[in-house]
């Protein structure tokens, strides 16, 4: 696992984006859920009772950030299927989306523009955020682990 | 020439009789000064009743719903520093307006607070209502039997309420104060318009009392 994980980020460029995926998620999941704000004043904090959200959104943000690059790796390098990589994706969006939609500006906007039906939706998301969460970094852990035993039967790496 | 004198003066006292009634009775101006409040470019004459006291230079304008998360953690997290430092010292009132957006049992909440309100318990219910506030939203806690449940436990006529709350008295009142939060840009909740003496700023979220205070200290 180590010497799979090593093949990819010895890349630079994967290491790059990798860094990238996770604060562009991490910032982008933190500034929706509120833990984050940027005006009038930079601001962070963890309001009491949301820790536990607080660290989901760390977990899906670092298995985005190992996941999708080492999907593109076996996509670039290897020129395999991109099926494993929808894994990766599928389950950060649902991750994102789950905490995006309560009260906040986005939640508002969708119920403004589709009504009842963006209601319904938005009640969903925020109704189950925590085990939409879960489930999302279940769909990463898998994809992980599949990936990882991909390349190494791609590349023939020994344990 | 007598009698014509005391036509005109029968009329004169008359006119003046009935200016002086129009002007001391306070009813139709009270009502009309209500509908008239407006903190900086926000009318809050349809919103709560102001909480603290009201020469107070600063309000405080939030813009909230009762199943909302934030709002929650909001009233719990922040709202007691600021209501300590600031509304119980005088510096700041608050005044709160409904975006009860985000679901069908949050408008029904608002009208409530409003019937509460007829009783002279809006904050209770205000309270009451964030303390009982259930992870999920339309799961029930806010119904209409619930937030009959509430005002039964704080000791209020129940008959009364029910009456208010089944007939949708303040349907229209909920609907315009959503109206003020659209009009101006508050797009989601909690919303916040800090009004001072000479400027009002925007904020948007739950955030920390430490910028509240920051924003406030500023304007005073």
């Amino acid at each position: 696992m180590v010497n799979t994980i090593k093949l990819v980020f010895s890349n630079f460029k994967y290491l790059i984006l990798s860094t990238v995926f996770f604060s562009t998620m991490m910032i982008g999941l933190l500034i929706l859920s509120e833990y984050i704000f940027l005006e009038p004043y930079v601001v962070s904090h963890i309001p009491s009772g949301t820790e536990l959200g607080f660290v989901l959104i760390l977990i899906i943000s670092a298995l985005s950030a190992l996941v999708i690059p080492m999907n593109i790796f076996r996509i670039n390098i290897l020129k395999k299927s991109k099926q494993k990589m929808s894994g990766g994706i599928f389950g950060s969006v649902i991750g994102a989306a789950a905490g995006a939609c309560s009260c906040g500006p986005i939640g508002f906007a969708v119920i403004s523009t589709f009504g009842s039906v963006g209601a319904t939706a938005t009640t969903f998301l925020t109704n189950y955020e925590i085990p939409i969460r879960i489930i999302a970094i279940g769909i990463l852990t898998i994809t992980y682990f599949t990936t990882i035993r991909s390349l190494k039967i791609e590349c023939k790496i020994s344990q | 020439m007598n009698k014509k004198n005391v036509i005109i003066g029968v009329i004169i006292v008359t006119i003046v009789a009935g200016l002086a009634t129009a002007f001391s009775v306070p009813s139709s101006e009270t009502i009309n000064l209500d509908m008239e409040r407006s903190h900086g470019t926000i009318s809050t004459a349809m919103g709560s009743p102001l909480l603290g006291d009201p020469s107070a230079p600063i309000t405080i304008v939030e813009f909230g719903d009762y199943q909302c998360h934030q709002c929650y953690n909001w009233f719990h997290n922040t709202k007691p520093a600021i209501t300590e430092q600031y509304i119980d010292t005088g510096k700041a009132n608050l005044v709160f307006v409904d975006l009860a957006f985000l679901g069908s049992d949050s408008p029904k909440a608002a009208q409530a607070s409003y019937c509460a309100e007829d009783q002279g318990m809006y904050w209770e219910f205000h309270t009451m209502l964030y303390n009982s506030q259930e992870s999920k939203i339309n799961n029930g806690w806010a119904n209409s039997e619930r937030l009959k449940a509430f005002a039964f436990s704080l000791g209020m006529d129940l008959e009364l309420f029910e009456s208010c709350l089944d007939s949708g008295k303040y349907s229209k009142r909920v609907q315009f104060n959503i109206q003020q939060a659209r009009d101006h840009g508050v797009r989601g909740t909690p919303g916040f318009f800090i009004v001072g003496p000479d400027s009002q700023e925007q904020l948007g979220g739950a955030q920390p009392f430490s910028v509240f205070k920051q924003v406030m200290d500023s304007m005073i």
